[in-house]
Parts: structure tokens; sequence; C-alpha cells
């Protein structure tokens, strides 16, 4: 048997007949069975991993810190953020999770989120101050995950 | 990227597009994350106001 390695066709196996004339370390596989333990779950819960996340400071000259899937922060007003995602999630029925550390003017933060498509949804950030009336307000720590 | 993509909401405001490292450009992040048929520009991120005191007064010109 050989096998040659070309940069420009890839490899050929001119000499094998069959699947068991391939053999492969199976520590180094990664299989339905052995990714949970890859990721350190337990159990036989499933897993759905994150399609799309972002860190971003929604105050002063608004940046992203780090992000996956998502290529832009739309600024649209305060306390108003668009996500916008670099492939489009498979629908809009997906799970945005969205958090925020604490106002800077105090108060409660209020997250919402609205305008779910496959392509963005819309962050707002509301603080609700002394039981009084609230407001948007601009949030330095802002992450959202998406999870379809 | 020290780059923004600007423009005009439908309230009469702006929306300012701040881009990811996500291996787009930012004009293809523009021609993506722009709203269909909406003109835009692509400024430098010292253009933007970083007071955000009257952010809801800011306007595309």
């Amino acid at each position: 048997m050989s096998i040659e390695l070309n940069g420009t066709t890839g490899i050929t196996t001119p000499d094998l007949t069959s699947t068991d004339d391939i053999t492969a370390n199976s520590s180094a596989v990664l299989t339905s069975a052995s990714l949970p333990t890859a990721l350190n779950a337990t159990g036989s819960a499933p897993i759905y991993a994150a399609r799309a996340w972002v860190n971003f400071n929604g105050t002063g000259d608004v940046a992203i810190r780090a992000a996956g899937n998502v290529s832009s922060i739309t600024d649209v007003d305060t306390g108003t953020y668009e996500v916008n995602f670099t492939t489009a999630i498979p629908d809009e029925n997906y799970a945005a999770t969205v958090t925020t550390g604490l106002s800077e003017l105090g108060g409660i933060n209020a997250l919402f989120t609205l305008l779910p498509s496959t392509n963005s949804f819309r962050v707002y950030t509301y603080a609700v101050a002394g039981g009084g009336a609230g407001a948007y307000r601009d949030t330095a720590d802002i992450s959202a995950v998406v999870h379809r | 990227m020290n780059k923004r993509v600007i423009y005009p909401t439908d309230d009469g405001g702006v929306a300012i597009i701040v881009p990811a490292p996500c291996g787009l450009t930012i004009e293809e992040i523009a021609v993506k994350d722009v709203p269909a048929g909406k003109p835009y520009k692509i400024v430098d991120v010292a253009d933007i106001p970083t007071d955000r005191t009257f952010r809801s007064a800011w306007e595309y010109a």
C-alpha cells in the first residue's frame, strides 16, 4: 500500500480496497461518544453549542471586545444596540441570553430583546432607579449568547 | 478596525455599525449589515462623538 500526499490533488490511496485497510488511533478521533468527555460533560443530556456570542462596551466609543459569529454591533440609540450575525442562524426561534453589569447611573438594568431575525436581533438596556420612571441607558459591559 | 459605518434611521437619527474582527472588510460588513435601501457612509472612528449625552439627537449628515 502507498499513500501519496500532493498539495494540488490531495491524498491518493491507490492500494486501499476496503475500510478495513484504514485504522486510526481512537483516542485522537472525535466521535459522538467522546465529544461529551472532551467537553467535560457528564450524563446523557444533549449538548447544544452556542451559535454566536459577543462582549461589547455600549458606552463612549462603542466597541466590541470579542465575538464569535458576529460581524458587527449597530449602535442604534441610547441603550439600543443590534447584534448582527456573520453567518445567519437557521431560523428565528433561537434563545438569546443577554447580561450586563450594573448601571453606571445606579438602579436596575432591565434587558430585553426584540426584532429577532436570522441575521440579527436587538438588545435594549433600561435603568430604573429608586422606583421612579426608567430610561434607556448605555451600559459598559454587555454580553450576548445565542443558542439554537 | 478604526472605521465605522453610519446610516440614517427611520426616525431621523443615525445608526452606527461597529465592526467585529470577523474576517470581513468594512465594505463587506456595510453591504451585509446596513438595512436594504439605506444610504450609508464609512467614516473614521474619530469622527464619532464619544459624549453620548444627547445620543438621540445625533443626525446623519
